[in-house]
């Protein structure tokens, strides 16, 4: 396991270093001037170069780079050119705004997903199965930028139940991770109920049956163990693209998290913000996964076999 | 164990969040500030706010005309000028009195190369500045220009403060109206009215429609401007919601690269400025909200001319224009119009696209990001462009945007216009002590600008706000600024 661990960690830092290290490049490639941001067009020329010198833009792009990865090993992210703060310290705010409302996402996701992908699959080609799959189909085909405000009009116009939007007291959260988790709790109860049937088929299943265990005794013990690999590695490349990809939900709902601030610090060519919360997101991604791996790891001990 | 896992740590997640305060009164922002320190600020939004917490030597009248703050200024020379400070705002909220050095201090660093104030560009006539008693301070230029007053309009920092570099960008202390009281990782500024306690919060709402739905549902009080005209008109049907509109300044235009084969031609720009039906897109579009502009000053500005004529929509003309640059059917004019992202924007851009393709002129729309788009003005990279001037109150902006020493970088005229008549014009007006001959000289300057078009002018558009029915006082600015919040209240 340790050798696993350490190999593991291993591709991990180097996923993050080549994520960063484009997005870096990339942003710099992007037409685009920050110092023309932050100066407008009545300045000098030589306010100009004296803020391209202060910033360390003048620099080689590969020193910058250089300089770049050194603060990432010390923490040090420079300052926003545009907030004029420590980008840590913006990182910081916005972070665990998305982390609050990525998690509850997921727990609203995987609360409504796996009971209903159990029950269709337990009673495949009734009405609950089609119910279920129905309700499933719905929230893939629903793009966030129409559920938020349809739940906005019924749940806080209409019923007046939850704030319109905003980070401002618990009820605050809810329509936002619903909006989010809608289209994760569709796949998962589609992968849950797919995977259970897979499993349901195997000959161990019958030979369970054979020894006149219940249906219910069956499902638990031993289809459900067994149907829950993929059903982790789905979960955890989605909660990693939950972390990054709230930006859609955090706009409607005026959620303070990561992705709006890395739209914004995009259009204004803020690049240590920029690449902050690239670094960020990676990070977040690759860790993810990395704990799904080794839950993997742990529940299926024939991969750390295979690995070693 | 990881859901139970992710359930505790979302109770206690939950647990940190903030509940709304409810005496206080919330408005909504389409985008929040970004800077609280007016040497840096740049966006709209900030300077409004700015304006709400420091003072300021020079303010603008009605007619954008500098009048004094706090402070009085006599002309010694036109190189020299005093400022007296009043009474008026002479106490920061820090609870120290606010003297000449404070004034000295704040726009020597604006000066200074090394803080990198944008502002730095407008203040560089600025020779030195000498503190002569703590109510009095001189400004000494190194050339003469007869609006200079209506330069110093930056909010006055503690001299203490800038000297340590403290973080007024975050934590601002000045000596305006408003007190500073939070501002949270959320986005949400809490000031504090300090004549009588009531509280304001700032709320970025940046979706039009949650904006709308937060004031119908009280979740905020307040709303200004940034609102497509649906929304508008569908707030004015509301019961509890009250709508009031006022003529607005902010100058919508085309704008035109004059080193363009085809948009070089003043024939191409006259026959596009023919083509164009503003009053349909204002009366459609804008729902009324917006008037038609001949200039980029409005007719009720100081330096702005009201006998200006309105161009209308010709189409004979236009294809006779066309004729005359080289175009017809067999060669039709084909052109590319950038614009931003704007979902606005955009459909303005293909409206205009649909009138001129009436006279057979192709028009490619292409929208960019914000940063992007800009950087392609700036560059030159363009053939005609649609953008706006928000706020401008000094004519100055002649020599920024016209004048032939104004190219990029130094300056804002992004189309490479040059003009003899119009440099003449712009330096006269500069040079001209009187404020009626320069009024004068700034009026034929628009005359010409009207004529030669490096600018169709479109529209002012309406500024507009909405309040629920308990708010009283608001009332609104023709360069948006808030103000009136200093009246507001609730019932």
């Amino acid at each position: 396991m340790p050798a696993y661990l350490i190999s593991r960690l291993f591709m991990a830092a180097w996923v993050i270093f080549g994520v960063t290290s484009l997005v870096f490049f990339l942003i710099h490639w992007v037409p685009g001037d920050p110092v023309e941001v932050m100066l407008g067009e009545s300045a000098s020329a030589v306010d100009r170069e004296a803020l391209r010198h202060a910033l360390g833009l003048d620099r080689p792009l590969l020193e910058q780079w250089l300089s770049f990865l050194s603060g990432v090993v010390t923490l040090d992210l420079n300052v926003s050119l545009y907030h004029r703060q420590p980008v840590i310290d913006l990182l910081n705010a916005r972070y665990m705004a998305t982390l609050e409302l990525a998690l509850i996402a997921f727990v609203i996701a995987v609360a409504i997903a796996i009971p209903m992908g159990i029950i269709a699959a337990a009673r495949q080609g009734t009405a609950w199965d089609h119910t279920a799959m129905g309700f499933s189909l719905l929230g893939v085909s629903i793009p966030n930028f129409w559920l938020g405000p349809l739940l906005v009009l019924v749940f806080s116009l209409g019923l007046g139940w939850f704030p319109v939007s905003g980070r401002e007291g618990a009820a605050s959260v809810v329509l936002p991770a619903i909006t989010l988790g809608a289209s994760l709790a569709a796949i998962l109860s589609r992968m849950v109920r797919s995977s259970l049937l897979e499993v349901l088929g195997e000959d161990f299943i019958r030979s369970a049956r054979a020894r006149g265990l219940s249906n219910r005794q069956v499902l638990i013990r031993h289809a459900l163990r067994n149907a829950w690999l993929p059903v982790l590695t789905l979960l955890g490349m989605q909660v990693g693209a939950l972390l990054g990809g709230a930006v859609i939900t955090e706009t409607i709902f005026n959620w303070p998290g990561l992705g709006s601030l890395l739209i914004e610090s995009i259009q204004r060519r803020d690049y240590p913000v920029v690449q902050g919360c690239v670094l960020l997101i990676s990070l977040s991604y690759v860790l993810i996964n990395l704990l799904t791996d080794l839950l993997y790891a742990r529940v299926d001990p024939r991969i750390r076999l295979e690995h070693s | 164990m990881v859901v139970r896992c992710c359930v505790l740590l979302c109770v206690l997640l939950l647990a940190a969040c903030s509940a709304p305060d409810s005496d206080s009164i919330r408005f909504g922002l389409a985008s929040a500030p970004t800077n609280l320190d007016p040497r840096f600020a740049t966006d709209a939004t900030s300077e409004r706010i700015n304006r709400l917490l420091y003072a300021r030597l020079v303010d603008f009248d009605a007619q954008a005309r500098p009048v004094a703050a706090l402070a009085n200024w006599q002309v010694l020379s036109p190189r020299h000028y005093r400022f007296r400070l009043g009474e008026n705002r002479r106490t920061f909220h820090s609870g120290r009195r606010l003297t000449a050095q404070d004034v000295a201090a704040t726009y020597r660093s604006v000066l200074d190369v090394q803080a990198a104030s944008p502002h730095r560009g407008t203040l560089e006539m600025i020779e030195r500045i000498e503190v002569i008693d703590d109510d009095t301070l001189d400004f000494y230029l190194n050339r003469a220009d007869a609006l200079f007053p209506g330069y110093l309009s930056i909010g006055i920092l503690p001299a203490d403060g800038v000297e340590a570099g403290q973080g007024f960008q975050r934590i601002p202390v000045g000596s305006g109206p408003f007190r500073f009281v939070r501002w949270s990782g959320s986005g949400s500024l809490e000031l504090e009215r300090t004549r009588d306690g009531q509280s304001f919060v700032f709320e970025q709402v940046h979706d039009p429609t949650m904006r709308v739905l937060k004031l119908l549902r009280g979740e905020i009080d307040l709303l200004q401007n940034d609102l497509p005209p649906e929304l508008l008109q569908y707030l004015r049907e509301q019961e509890a919601i009250r709508v009031q509109t006022a003529p607005g300044s902010n100058f919508a235009y085309i704008g035109f690269q004059l080193e363009d084969e085809a948009t070089g031609k003043w024939q191409v720009r006259r026959a596009i400025a023919l083509a164009i039906d503003r009053e349909a897109i204002i009366r459609y579009v804008f729902n009324g909200a917006a008037r038609p502009a001949a200039a980029l000053l409005p007719p009720e500005h100081w330096a702005g001319n009201a006998q200006l004529e309105m161009i209308r929509p010709d189409p004979e003309q236009t294809r006779s224009l066309l004729a005359q640059a080289g175009y017809d059917t067999q060669h039709p004019l084909r052109i590319s119009y950038k614009t931003s992202s704007d979902p606005f924007r955009v459909r303005i851009a293909t409206i205009v696209q649909q009138q001129l393709a009436q006279v057979g002129i192709e028009v490619q729309v292409q929208s960019y990001d914000w940063g992007t788009f800009y950087g392609d003005i700036k560059a030159g990279r363009f053939q005609m462009f649609s953008l706006a001037w928000v706020g401008v109150k000094s004519p100055d902006i002649f020599r920024y945007a016209f004048h032939s020493r104004s190219l990029p970088p130094a300056g804002a005229n992004r189309g490479r216009f040059r003009d003899a008549q119009v440099d003449q014009l712009i330096e006269q007006a500069m040079a001209a002590a009187e404020p009626q001959q320069q009024a004068a000289l700034y009026a034929a300057l628009q005359a010409r600008l009207l004529e030669q078009l490096p600018y169709v002018p479109l529209w002012f558009e309406d500024q507009y706000f909405a309040v629920r029915d308990d708010i009283d006082g608001y009332a609104l600015a023709m360069d948006g600024n808030y103000d009136a919040l200093l009246a507001t209240v609730r019932r």
